[in-house]
Formats: C-alpha cells, structure tokens, sequence
C-alpha cells in the first residue's frame, strides 16, 4: 500500500512537472517589420533612506526632550509635533513607526522569526531607551498617531480616575491580542487596526477611516484616546517611563501646592497628595493588600482558564481556521455561494483533511497563546489593583511617570518661577 | 544616603535594561536582512481580482504588467477580447478591459501589440485570467513599486486567498514572469 | 499659554480674534462635515452599484454574446452604458481623492482656528472652586479597585460567553500519539474493495467496470411481469429518471428528479422496500432553475455508481451529491450547470478511492477523478467534445485504462494521474454510446459514425492505438455495443442485433426485431440479455449463431439497462423497478 502511495506521489508529481514545463500555446512571433519589442518597465521604490528616518527620529526625540525638561516649553512641543506630523505621518505615510516596529521585533523572539533589518529594531528601542532616560518623550511630539490626536485635542476635559484605570487595560489586551497574532502566525494585529494611517495616505478603507475618524472626534474632548486606552507600544513605554532618570515635572522647583495644576492634565497623569487622614485604619488596607497579595495564583490560574476558554472565538482571527469551518461547512451541505477562499482552496492540491488538520494545528496554538495571553491580562489586572492598594506616601502634585505624555500642558498652570529666574 | 542607594539601583536598572534591550536588538536583527517588499507571485495569482479592491491605496498599486517575450501578438487575444466577441476591434462591446485600460495596436500581419495603460488599470485581473486561460499567459498582475507604500502588514496579502503575495528582497522589487524556453519561471 | 483674564469691558482685540477664529472654525467644520458626507455618500454608492460590474452591463454583454451575429441597437446600447460606466467610475476617483484633500484641508483649518479660540478665551483654574483634595482621595481609589474588578469579571464573563457560544465546526483529526507526521495520517490507510467484490455486485452502469460484463451464470431467462411469473417483487420510484439501478450488497440504488427537485432512492434487495429516500440539498453553484434538457434525457439520466457504503448520484444541472448507505449526505458539490442541449447523462464510476465524472459539454468539459471520501478533486483534464457516453474502467495487460467515448474521439486516460494514454479519432455525430472491450481489443459504434475496432500496442513507453476494422450497416444509438469472446455485438434502435466477428468484422449473424433497443445488451456469465423499448427481453448464447434461450417480457416501456447479481436482475422501467428471480431460487 505504501509502495502504491509512493507510486502515486511520484505520478503525481510528474503531472505537476509536465503542467510547469507547458509550452505556450501560441509560438512567439518573429516579425518583419522591424518592430521590437518594447522593455517592461520595473520602476524602483520611491526611496527614503531608513538612516533618514533613525536620525530624525532620534533627533527629534532629543529636541523634545530638551523642549520638555529645559525649556518647559508647550509650543516647542507644539512645534515639533507638526514637523513629526508631516514627516512620520503625510510624508512616511505613517508606514515606518515604533508601535508597528514591536511586532517586527517580536516576531523574532515568537512569531515565525522572519528577520528584521538593524534599524528596524532601533525604531523600536530608541523611544523606550529615551522613556528610560527622559520619559515618554516619543508620545509627546514624534509619534505620529499620537501627533494627530493632539491635533485635535482642542478642548480636552478630564476624565473620572477610576475611568481611565479601567479603560487603560484595554491597552494591556490590546498588546497581548498583538502578541497573541505572532505567536500563532494571523499576522500583525496592531498595523491592520491602526486608525490613522489612513489619514496619513489620505485614503483607506471604509471602516479603518471611520474608526479613526471617531476616535478624532472623541479626541476633541477626551484627549488622545489611542494613546492612553488602546496602544500596545504605549504599555511597554509606559513600564520604562516609570524608571526615567529625568522626568518632566509640574513645577520646575518646590511645589507650593496652590492647587493650580490639578485639573490642567487631561490624561489624569498628576497624581493628587496623598491626605494625611486616611479614610480607613491602616490595618484595613494592609490586610486588603495581604488578601490581594495572596489572590494573585488564583487570579493567574482564573484569567489562565478563561483565556483557554475563549481561544475557539480568538482563533476565529486566523484565516485557515474561518476556511476549514467553510469547507466543513460546504461538504456538509449547508451551502450557500462558494466564496473565492473555498473555490481556491478546491482548486489547490490540498484535501479537506488536511486542512482540518493543519486548522487543528493552528487551534492548538491558539489555545496556548489564549492562555499566556489570559494570565498576561490577569496580571496587568491584578497589577494595576495592587497599585491601587498600595500607598505612597507623596505630599506634593507629583507627575505619575507612567502615564505622563510629557505633552507639557501643565508647566503654564504652575506659578513657581524657574530656580535661576529667582536667582537672576 | 538611603535616597543615593535607591538612585543608584534605578540607574543601575536602567543601564541594564537599555543593554539588555539594545543588545537583544544587536544579536535578533540579522545583518544580512536587507528591506523587503511585498510582490505578487505570478505562478500562484488566481485573478480573484481583491487586489483591485483591498489595496490601502486607491487605485491599488498593483497592476497588469506585460512580458512581451511570451506574447504570442495574437489578433484573437482573449485578454483583450470578451469571450464570444463578435468582432476584433475596439469596440467597447468587445473589449474585456472594463476601463479600455489594454491597448491594441497592429504590428503587421497578422500581429497586434497590447499595452498597458497604467494610469488607466486598477488592477482588476480579468485580462490576466482571459490571457492565462485560453492565451500564453503574459499578462500578470505585478505590485508596482513607486506607488506602493509597503505597509508592515500588506492588505492585499492578507485578503489573497492563494497566498500569491511574499515578501522578496527590494533590490530585486519584482516576480515579473519571464521567457525561459518552454518554462515560465519567476524573473 | 495660559493668559490672566482680563475683565474687559470693552471690545477688545481679544474678543475680536475669538470671534473670528470662531466663525473660521464653524465655517471650516461644517465645510469638513459636508465634504465628509459628500465622500461617505460616494463610497455607499459606489458599495451599492460598482459601475464597471453594473449588473444591467453584464445582461446587455450576455444577450450579444449569445445572438448569432451582432446586433447594432446592442452594440450600441453596449457602447453608451461602458461609456457611462466608465466616466463614473473615474469621475467617483476623482471624486474621492480630490475630496480626501479638502477634507484634509477643512480639517486643519478647523483644528487650528478651534486653538486660536481656545487661547482666546483660556480656561482659568479655579482652585478656589474645587473641593478640598482629600474629600475624594481615599473614594476615588476605593471606586476605581471596585470598578477594575467588575471590569475585570466582564472579561472573563466575555471569555465564558465565548466558550458558550463559538463551537468550532470543523472535523476534528483524532488525537494521534505526538511526533507522528500528520501527513501519513491524512492519507487514511483504507482497504478499498477488490475487483472480484466488485463484480459481485453492480456498482455502476453496466457493471463493474461499466462494459457490460458480468460473472454470474444463475440469472434467470425466463419471467413475465403481468403474470408475475418469476417476479420476486417490484416497487414504485417517486421521480422519473432514465437511470438505471445500481447496487452494494442488499441495497440497490436509483434516483430521479424533475425540474424541481432530484431524489436519491434506496431499496431493499430482498424485499423491495424504499428504505429512504433522500433530496439532494442545494449545493454552492446549484441554479435556481433546472437547465432545458430533452424530455428523453430528463433530469435523471445519468446512473449512479456506488461502492460499499458510499452512493453517488449526478443530475442535470450539475449537482453531484454522495451519500452514504443510510442516505445521509456525506458531501456534495456542484460541477458548473453542463452546457448540453439535450441533458447531462454519462453515468458515474467509482474505482478504489476515485469518482471519475465524464463532463463532456459543448464548452468547458472535463474528466474529473474526485476523492470518493471528500468531493476533493484529485485530478482534471479538459475535455474538448460533448457527448452523452458514459467511461468503462478497464484492466488491459498495459495496466488500468479509463476509457472514453466523446462525440468525435476515443480517449484513453491513466485512471490514477489522468494523463492521457491513446487517442483515436473515429466518431462523428452524437455519440451516446460507451465502449465496448474483449482480449485486448476495444470497440466503439455510434450511429452517424463507424464501428471501430481498436487493439492497442505498445511501443516502449507509449501505448498505440491500431484501428483494425470500421463497419458501418447497423449501428447503435443509445444501447452501448458489448464484446464477448470473439464477437461483438450491436443492438439498434431500429430493433437490429448484430453479431460481429471481432476480428474482421464479418457478420456472424443478424436479427430484426419490431421494437428497438435503449438498454444496452449486457453480458451475464455465459448468456446474453437485451431489452427493447416495449421490456420485451431476447436472451441468447453468445457464439456464431443467433440461439435464444429466452423470451421474457415487461410489457412496459423500458429504456435503462438492468442490474444483475446473483441469480437476480433488477429492472427500472418507466413505470416501476421489478426484481426477476428464477423460481427454484426463491426457496432458499
């Protein structure tokens, strides 16, 4: 039987052969005329050289800096803001950017590890290397998603704390979404759900331009909602601005708590005093803490299990698995009008077998990535409610270092004169 | 002192991470790995016609490209003509091209040139399957590289239901399909 | 910048920019908003009607495709709608990207008057105003831990409800033993029946291997349905269909269709009873209306094939549907409606792990091999001639060879790769007729054409194909000529039966009858049966001279050929399926 299986391999393959060497069916013509025949045309890339895009990016970025912790400067930030806007965004089409670089740089470490120019990966470290030393200095003007929405933000307003901390885990799973796309080969989740870069290309398709085009409008009153609920670079930066050596702070010296600040942050990024009264006995909270300390095997273990629970409807993402439940479907008779994946797949050499195979395969790689990505999500979760718990003691209006955008908009709310001003 | 002992282990993270980080980058990143672009591989295309439709860029950047060497110059071209045209000419009822982007012009004899008007073309693959079914097959679809934009995740790669669109080197650019005698074979 | 509000009491310069950066904004958002609309309302429409697929275009380019010659008004009309098409189709690009660009500007416009506005009148802290820091401090935190975690619960509740709700529905491949290679899994390991099990049932149309040859010598010679002599039973089929029986073990299988709707039927051998019947479900590709056929054809007229429990069944507009022996449908696909003026009837046949499909059309026809378990095609090939013929499986000393007769050639194919063996052109008109084979020889006859008797040789790799003789005074319309031994034999739709030398042509013997003769004559162990249209049978001895060994009758109008087995044949006629058993058999 194996002996006939080989056989038929091999007649198989000759087929194939013979249909690959298939002469054409009309014999070129040898003309009389003189006539020649014309050259293809192969025009090049239109080219920008990425050693344009690195130097700019770190430049920029180091303007920004300086705009931000010397020069305390809103309209510097402004500034370069719209040089990045028209660069990285309607210049570079919003095509060569360190959010979508995470994935390139991922996909080394688990995706299908397609290898990544140099400077790609130093599109990706070079904002985090700057978070670690100046803070989120990318987000404030080189970004170019986050230029565009701060473009719009014209008449930001606060948001309710507790708000932005639920919906800042939406970033979190955005990022784990993204990272569960590599793992299991569906492609680049954070590029194809990109809002903007429509805008960018002016053009795009329907539904990517109206996503965008609300979350513009949203934009106008809650500032950069990308940014803050949504981007998946944006957590990573987050973790690194934390650690920054220098951070832009709201007032250049001694905060004298005049309260002037306290609704200037439309990204509820200037964390209030802590009160000296505390609203429960300390021992409250400390147990609180010790019960959530304790929970965290539990927490891991439950968002492990829903993860692994919800991978069907996750999987669904992947092409081969919305194929095989097609052909499944279509050899089940429940037929409706072939669509241009099954006729492909029918005129293809691959049986329904194994495609259900090769779906099962991928199924099963989803489960896995489901289940890291719940644990991740419970994590961020369990994180975040720890930190909530957690009192720090900090009698000022202190900048909280991850979510600050370092966009500058507070430096003209705090009437402290700059330390040398005094001194001249 | 106690402040200096916790700045010090902040920097220390920090140099640590930024070394770690850009270390990690140094080994991962493959020197060797030149900017790739994303092109149509002419041996798979099904001419489904999605690249006309699902390219970010509208009109798409991929478009009917002709390797002349395979034309066979037939004045019956079925990637010109409409099946069952009546006549052999211009006319619009026997024209294939929806928008007159392929252009005949008489050579001698009995050879007619076809030409592609790229202003014209969106990419909608029906010469190419008319060329591919009954003729030499030397109309193919090709992504052009000075209007694509090269987005990290290509749109019409992702909706090409025979995976016919790869990632190739840049300086190479192109998959255009080329004379070999008696093989088509990628250029 | 933040400024100090100024109590103006007059109008300042202050308040004269607001106002105009004001009215700028206003002005440049509503210019953004209908330019917005006006784009959005573009792409819908564009969405609704593509003007270059405009559905009226398509009919316009189908009726001049099928008139005879070109008709000027549609030419014209043609010309006027492409040109209309056309203009709006790059008008609405235009449209589109001009459009992008004033939206752009309207909205920069906008935005950067909005901030003038803004800095015009600037928002002043009011620390005065707000309530006390630590009024809210310990609540706020206090809430947002409550709302994480009910936050937190909805994403596992959004993970339950996705359990619940997604069922993966595609076969699963059973769990195999990890590092085994799925690929020599995905070929399953199945004993597929020998050709002696095949030939003790009828798995086709005129038998295993479709040449109308059998092994069984015990069937009956002798019956008569309005007597009921030697009848075991019959039984009603709901639809008409020209097909004939075919049958695995103790189920035989028939279908029938009308324009409406196709059946799959199944019987007890035994008893006769319908032990279902099962409607072929709308496939992909299924036409909402039945293609015209000829009302001889019908919408039934090509045969099932069936192989253990596996039933397939082809009907005339191109539905092809396996079921299994408990009529559930195990897969179906539609092979494109056949472009065949009287009707698709080539019956199918099945071999090992393969369905061949004989698709001969006037345009787009094929000779497809189909995976019996899936529908997945294994291999095609063109077909260029329509014909109404059905294939024959044979094993010739050069190996397997699936044989075909088109309407102007006969083809020989590799059964397991379809790669063609031989060709002869030899046929003309329309040919209904399948082949015939004997010791090597092929043989094929069709009225309007010769008969043609074909040996085939071998030269090194290459198998040729040497007409030996062509003969053409009584040839055959519908009945397939059969060859046994060193004759063959031809019955007519005048009512002739020819015997042949398969040699040289010769006649060995001819008889005429009154009626003629659609089922093809089948060879059974060591006797001959033809049916006439009217179910009159003519059972005789194969041999030099005509000897009829029995008359038996139907009296009803008879045009599919019956299947034998042992000591039985089972006979569709128009009206009924009758099972004919010899009567000291019955006993048992």
């Amino acid at each position: 039987m194996i002996y006939r299986l080989a056989l038929v391999t091999l007649a198989l393959a000759a087929v194939l052969g013979d249909q690959a060497g298939a002469e054409y069916r009309f014999p070129m013509p040898e003309f009389e005329s003189g006539y020649e025949r014309p050259q293809m045309e192969a025009p090049p890339p239109k080219l920008t050289s990425p050693v344009v895009d690195v130097a700019l990016l770190a430049g920029l970025m180091a303007l920004t800096a300086f705009a931000v912790l010397k020069l305390r400067s809103r309209n510097w930030v402004l500034t370069l803001m719209v040089v990045s806007l028209f660069y990285f965004g309607f210049y570079r089409k919003g095509c060569v950017c360190p959010v979508g670089a995470t994935q390139n740089v991922f996909n080394i470490l688990i995706g299908d590890g397609a290898p990544v120019p140099l400077l790609i990966s130093i599109f990706f470290l070079l904002p985090l290397i700057f978070a670690l030393y100046f803070g989120r200095v990318f987000c404030a003007a080189v970004c170019p998603l986050g230029a565009i929405q701060e473009a719009c933000a014209v008449q930001p307003v606060q948001i309710p704390r507790t708000a932005e901390n639920v919906l800042g885990m939406f970033a979190y799973a955005y990022l784990g979404l993204a990272m569960l796309g590599l793992y299991t080969g569906t492609g680049f989740l954070i590029c194809r759900y990109d809002p903007f870069v429509g805008f960018f290309r002016l053009g795009g398709s329907f539904n990517m331009l109206m996503a965008g085009g609300v979350l513009l409008v949203i934009g106008i009153f809650i500032a950069r909602p990308y940014c803050r609920f949504l981007c998946p670079y944006g957590v990573l930066l987050r973790w690194a601005s934390i650690f920054s050596r220098r951070h832009a702070s709201v007032t250049p010296a001694e905060c004298i708590q005049c309260r002037l600040c306290e609704t200037s942050c439309p990204y509820n990024a200037i964390n209030l005093p802590t009160p000296a009264v505390q609203s429960e006995p300390r021992r409250a909270g400390a147990r609180r803490l010790g019960w959530m300390l304790a929970a965290m095997p539990l927490v891991i273990a439950a968002a492990g299990l829903a993860g692994v629970l919800a991978h069907p409807l996750l999987s669904r993402l992947h092409p081969v698995i919305l194929l095989a439940e097609r052909i499944a479907a279509e050899q089940r008779g429940d037929f409706g009008d072939l669509t241009i994946e099954s006729e492909a797949f029918h005129a293809s050499q691959q049986s329904p077998a194994e495609l259900y195979a090769q779906a099962d395969a991928v199924r099963r790689r989803f489960r896995a990535a489901s289940a890291a990505f719940g644990v991740f999500l419970g994590l961020a979760f369990w994180g975040r409610m720890v930190r909530l718990s957690v009192i720090r003691k900090s009698p000022d209006y202190e900048i909280d270092r991850g979510a600050c955008l370092s966009c500058g908009r507070c430096f003209a709310y705090c009437p402290v004169e700059k330390p040398n001003d005094v001194a001249a | 002192m106690d402040s200096r002992d916790k700045i010090d282990r902040r920097e220390f993270i920090r140099a640590a991470a930024v070394l770690a980080a850009g270390g990690g980058a140094w080994m991962a990143a493959r020197p060797d790995a030149e900017g790739m672009v994303w092109q149509i591989d002419p041996a798979k295309c099904i001419q489904c016609g999605r690249c006309a439709t699902n390219c970010v860029l509208n009109p798409s950047a991929v478009k009917c490209v002709h390797t002349y060497e395979i034309c066979g110059y037939c004045d019956l071209c079925s990637g010109y003509l409409q099946p069952g045209a009546k006549a052999r000419d211009t006319g619009a009822e026997n024209e294939l091209c929806p928008v007159g982007a392929l252009k005949r012009k008489f050579i001698e004899e009995p050879f007619y040139e076809y030409t592609v008007d790229e202003e014209r073309c969106f990419g909608c693959a029906k010469c190419v399957k008319g060329c591919g079914q009954f003729g030499n097959g030397s109309l193919h679809l090709q992504i052009k590289r000075d209007l694509c934009v090269n987005c990290n995740e290509c749109s019409i790669a992702r909706n090409c239901p025979s995976d016919a669109i790869r990632r190739v080197p840049a300086r190479r650019g192109y998959l255009f399909k080329q004379w070999v005698s008696g093989e088509e074979s990628e250029g | 910048m933040l400024r100090p509000e100024k109590k103006a009491k007059r109008f300042t310069a202050y308040d004269a920019g607001w106002w105009a950066a004001v009215g700028v904004a206003t002005v440049s958002g509503l210019f953004s908003l209908s330019v917005a609309t006006l784009l959005i309302v573009n792409y819908l429409q564009i969405q609704a009607i593509n003007p270059l697929d405009n559905p009226e275009m398509l009919e316009l380019r189908r009726q001049l495709a099928q008139a005879p010659e070109a008709d000027e008004r549609l030419v014209q009309e043609i010309r006027a709608m492409d040109l209309l098409a056309r203009k709006a189709f790059f008008t609405s690009q235009r449209h589109l990207n001009m459009g992008a660009y004033l939206l752009l500007g309207g909205v920069v416009v906008m935005v950067i008057a909005w901030r003038i506005a803004a800095r015009c009148s600037p928002k002043v802290p009011q620390p005065a105003e707000l309530p006390p820091p630590e009024a809210s401090y310990w609540l706020t935190r206090a809430r947002a831990r409550e709302l994480l975690s009910f936050s937190g619960a909805l994403w596992v509740l959004a993970a339950l409800a996705a359990a619940y709700f997604t069922r993966l529905d595609y076969p699963v491949p059973e769990d195999r033993p990890a590092g085994e290679p799925p690929e020599t899994t995905v070929v399953a390991e199945r004993a597929y029946p020998d050709w002696e099990t095949m030939q003790q049932n009828w798995p086709s149309f005129r038998g295993p291997g479709g040449y109308g040859v059998g092994i069984h010598t015990n069937t009956p010679v002798d019956w008569d349905l309005a007597s009921g002599r030697n009848i075991r039973w019959t039984a009603e089929i709901p639809l008409p269909g020209t097909n004939s029986p075919v049958l695995w073990g103790n189920r035989l299988y028939v279908s029938g269709a009308d324009a409406a709707s196709r059946e799959i039927y199944c019987f007890d051998t035994e008893s006769g009873e319908m032990l279902w019947r099962r409607a072929a479900p709308p496939l992909a590709g299924t036409p909402a209306e039945a293609p015209k056929v000829l009302k001889e054809t019908g919408y039934a007229a090509p045969t099932m094939a069936v192989q253990e429990d596996r039933a397939f069944a082809i009907f005339a507009n191109g539905d092809l549907v396996c079921v299994d022996a408990d009529g559930d449908v195990k897969w179906g696909r539609n092979l494109g409606v056949p472009d065949n003026h009287y009707g698709h009837s080539s019956s199918l046949l099945a071999f090992r792990n393969l369905l061949f499909v004989q698709y001969d059309q006037r345009s787009n026809g094929k000779l497809s091999a189909l995976d019996i378990e899936s529908g997945r095609e294994v291999w095609t090939v063109p077909r260029a001639t329509i014909s109404w013929a059905s294939p024959a499986y044979v094993q010739t000393a050069f190996g397997p060879q699936l044989v075909l007769v088109s309407s102007k050639d006969v083809r020989a194919y590799d059964p397991m790769i379809g790669r063609e063996l031989w060709q002869v052109e030899c046929l003309s008109g329309e040919v209904a007729t399948g082949p015939a084979y004997a010791n090597g020889m092929f043989y094929v006859a069709s009225e309007y054409s010769d008969a043609t008797a074909i040996r085939i040789n071998r030269d090194g790799d290459t198998l040729v194909p040497e007409i030996v003789w062509q003969w053409y005074e009584a040839l055959p319309d519908v009945a397939s000529p059969l060859a046994v031994g060193n004759h063959l034999y031809i019955a007519t739709s005048r009512g002739e039966i020819v015997c042949l030398d398969a040699e040289t042509s010769e006649v060995a013997w001819f008889e005429e009858y009154d009626e003629g003769f659609y089922s093809s004559p089948i060879f059974m162990g060591d006797k001959i049966y033809a049916i006439d249209k009217q179910g009159s049978g003519y059972v005789f001895r194969p041999g030099d001279s005509y000897e009829l060994l029995g008359e038996p009758k139907l009296g009803q109008e008879t045009v599919a050929t019956p299947a034998f087995t042992d000591g039985r044949i089972y006979i569709r006629t128009k009206e009924q399926l009758v099972c004919v058993e010899n009567p000291h058999d019955s006993g048992n």
